[in-house]
């Protein structure tokens, strides 16, 4: 039954980025879209000694508190590679601020060997020659190893480009404890989450009913890609050439305006990006979280208010619409820098990185989704990652992320989204707004 | 005013080498292709680190640029990224809100570094304590002081909502209000750059003749007479000094809107150079984002240009 859910929840994540993908290209100054990657049987040997060098490893921090991931990774593959060192370079956790220094450095000549990047940037790196096609080097089967949907996504003109480190997506984080004594079911629309927060609030148990991310970046986006697909909606027809946002984006950006305007969520949604909003659920200060699946494990780590108290679930849904309701598909992937000068030991160190070793070590102690199918669905890992287990149960809906254009698109998203949050346009001025930002964006606009 | 004293060769030189009169020019051009030598080097540099990179991004400016992770790749020369830039709103948007906000924060800053100016000149003890107390926001890193800002005006946990609810004003969100924004980041501004004045006018105002003063103390004249009829139209050409300064450091505006807005709500603080950061940096669209460069850099000079042509007389005397 898990299995069959499973299979489901993956065919989701494959339709659903499918969707936003293959069609004939547009005109110069349109968006071209990725199709199916072209994997061969067979993989060029890449340049460099694959046993020995050092590797300069650029990664934002995953986790905000608690030990380091990338530094117990690190520690357990020097482990089983002792000739080859890796390096850590830190990045910013602002992921567009991440991507500009990279694009600087690497289109400079310089840079790290492999980066951790976001999964919504193959288009833009694969259009700019920003990073190496990885499906040159690696063959087929090793590809065949990940859930599905995840190697498209990284897929640009039929070349992936990155390898699918872990994948995120939103969930619904709430108070077990404070359910559990109101006698309050998980709510499974946005309606009753808001009925049920207020009766929370009324009783003074929290301060806040809903927290999730609202501020002028790429998170807005994210949120709102959950919000319009529950609403029935999409950003962009499906040749990716123009905006369709209509009606579903006003009902979406109004519901997440009345959030804010009833109280049920802080006024200062409009400036919350991931830290600031976890920080208010771990203060305790809310009842609901929309959040990333690492924030299961922060809500559990030493400094937390509400350690053992939060529970996980898919996303709530508008009433009327079939459950559960949409998460967004987050998550990160390994580039390698064309400029790196051994990318035998940067293939190795992927290779780990995406072997069964690490994909373990991220799902059992850091609550994290591991990308290959069979740490996906081994029963040991399940059973200790409370995201894992609903994973199975959840929708997915991709950002539109195949136009190199995506960053343009994403920023008139979260502006107007940002705007229409801090009560500054009217939802219906601010889906007009981004409408037409977007379609001049698509259309090389500045 | 200046004279020019030509030099003279002594009487009684060497036999045979004086009073000549192509001598001293000689001579003089002797010295000046010396000192052209000595400063060669030095101009050389910084016309690498500055010229060629200037020259480089105005020739971007001008043509189709692809970035690859080989560099940039010239695909044609062509006017489009202008007429891109110059009839994006966006653009129109930022320039205004530039302009804007020079005027803004570069008058009261001078009205406010006046000020404080004009009372330290009075102090004789403790002047030196105040000037240093007075530089610690002008010696803090722009992007620190934002940062520290940020936290101020954090709507959860920062103290500029506590003592606004304190005071009975409610919660606002400050960073998030289209006209709160704005006045949020000149206050920021503001309280950065006023030492910066201050020390400009100081300058200025120690280096005034006191005998001016004494005649017109004795002449019966007010406080506020004696500013501005005196005090003011000699501190002229130091605070057009200041102005310069400032106008030319605030129309490069990028720090504070980077860190505590990222150019919102919307895009009400994005300022000429956060878009350009934006459309270069976040889209990879270099050659439309050397045009926004340029253009500021042309408006920027342009206006300074104008500036100094109304203040040269003063300028001059000031030895600029």
């Amino acid at each position: 039954m898990r299995r069959a859910a499973a299979l489901l929840a993956a065919a989701g994540l494959a339709v659903g980025v499918a969707a936003c993908g293959s069609s004939k290209s547009g005109s110069s100054g349109g968006s071209k879209t990725s199709s199916a990657p072209k994997l061969s049987s067979s993989a060029t040997k890449a340049s460099g000694n694959p046993t020995k060098g050092t590797i300069n490893w650029w990664a934002s921090p995953i986790t905000t508190s608690g030990p380091d991931v990338r530094k117990v990774w690190i520690a357990a593959f020097e482990k089983a590679y002792p000739g080859i060192k890796v390096h850590l370079i830190s990045a910013p956790t602002d992921t567009d601020t991440n991507r500009a220094t990279l694009t600087t450095q690497i289109s400079g000549g310089s840079g790290p060997d492999v980066f951790m990047g976001d999964v919504i940037w193959p288009a833009q790196f694969g259009a700019h020659g920003l990073a190496v096609p990885l499906s040159k080097y690696l063959p087929k089967s090793y590809w065949s190893k990940f859930a599905p949907g995840l190697v498209q996504g990284a897929t640009y003109k039929g070349q992936v480009y990155g390898a699918p480190l872990f994948e995120d997506q939103g969930f619904l984080y709430y108070r077990k404890d404070l359910l559990a004594k109101d006698h309050l079911p998980v709510p499974k629309t946005w309606e009753q989450l808001v009925s049920e927060s207020k009766t929370m609030q009324s009783k003074h148990q929290v301060k806040y009913g809903y927290v999730f991310q609202g501020a002028d970046y790429e998170g807005a986006t994210c949120d709102f890609a959950e919000f319009l697909a529950d609403a029935g909606g999409r950003v962009l027809n499906a040749s990716d050439t123009k905006a369709e946002l209509g009606a579903p984006a006003v009902k979406a950006l109004s519901f997440e305006r009345s959030l804010v305007a009833q109280g049920i969520s802080p006024q200062g949604e409009s400036t919350f990006q991931e830290p600031q909003s976890l920080s208010v659920f771990t203060n305790g200060q809310a009842a609901f979280l929309r959040n990333w699946d690492y924030a299961y494990a922060s809500s559990n780590t030493k400094g937390s208010k509400v350690i053992g108290k939060v529970g996980v679930a898919p996303m709530p849904t508008f009433q009327g619409q079939s459950t559960p309701g949409y998460s967004n598909i987050g998550g990160w992937n390994l580039y390698i820098n064309p400029h790196s000068k051994n990318i035998a030991a940067d293939l190795t160190f992927i290779k780990w990185m995406t072997g069964r070793q690490a994909q373990t070590i991220q799902a059992t102690k850091f609550s994290q989704i591991p990308t290959i199918t069979s740490v996906r669905t081994d029963k040991s890992v399940i059973k200790g990652n409370a995201n894992l287990l609903v994973v199975p149960h959840t929708r997915l809906v991709p950002r539109p992320a195949q136009t190199p254009n995506y960053s343009q698109v994403s920023q008139a998203i979260y502006q107007n989204v940002s705007s229409a949050l801090a009560g500054q346009t009217s939802p219906k001025a601010a889906v007009s707004k981004m409408t037409s930002s977007i379609n001049s964006a698509l259309g090389g606009g500045l | 005013m200046a004279t020019t004293v030509t030099a003279v060769p002594p009487r009684g030189g060497p036999a045979g080498a004086s009073e000549v009169v192509g001598r001293p020019d000689e001579h003089r051009r002797r010295m000046a292709r010396l000192g052209w030598m000595f400063t060669t080097p030095a101009l050389l540099f910084i016309g690498i680190v500055t010229l060629f990179p200037i020259g480089f991004s105005v020739l971007l400016s001008f043509e189709h640029v692809n970035v690859t992770g080989n560099g940039f790749q010239l695909q044609g020369l062509t006017t489009a990224n202008y007429s891109l830039v110059l009839g994006a709103s966006i653009w129109q948007y930022a320039l205004v809100f530039t302009l804007y906000y020079t005027v803004v924060t570069v008058i009261v800053e001078l009205i406010i570094g006046t000020l404080i100016a004009l009372v330290l000149e009075r102090m004789v003890a403790g002047r030196g304590w105040m000037m240093a107390m007075l530089l610690v926001p002008w010696s803090l890193v722009t992007v620190i002081s934002a940062k520290l800002w940020a936290y101020i005006y954090d709507p959860t946990f920062g103290i500029a909502d506590s003592i606004l609810h304190a005071l009975g004003l409610g919660n606002p969100v400050i960073l998030g209000g289209n006209t709160s924004a704005i006045i949020a980041m000149m206050v920021a501004d503001i309280w950065k750059t006023v030492p910066f004045v201050t020390i400009i006018v100081l300058a200025g105002l120690v280096m005034l003749p006191q005998d001016i003063y004494e005649a017109a103390e004795v002449d019966g004249a007010s406080g506020w007479t004696t500013f501005w009829r005196i005090t003011f139209p000699l501190l002229r050409p130091t605070i057009a000094l200041a102005v310069l300064f400032r106008v030319l450091q605030a129309f490069g505006l990028f720090d504070l809107p980077f860190v505590l807005t990222q150019g919102g709500p919307g895009h009400q603080t994005t300022s000429l150079a956060v878009l350009g950061y934006d459309v270069m940096f976040n889209n990879l669209n270099f050659g439309p984002g050397a045009a926004i460069a340029t253009t500021t850099a042309v408006i920027v000079v342009l206006g300074c240009l104008l500036f100094l042509k109304v203040f040269r007389s003063q300028a001059a005397e000031e030895g600029m």
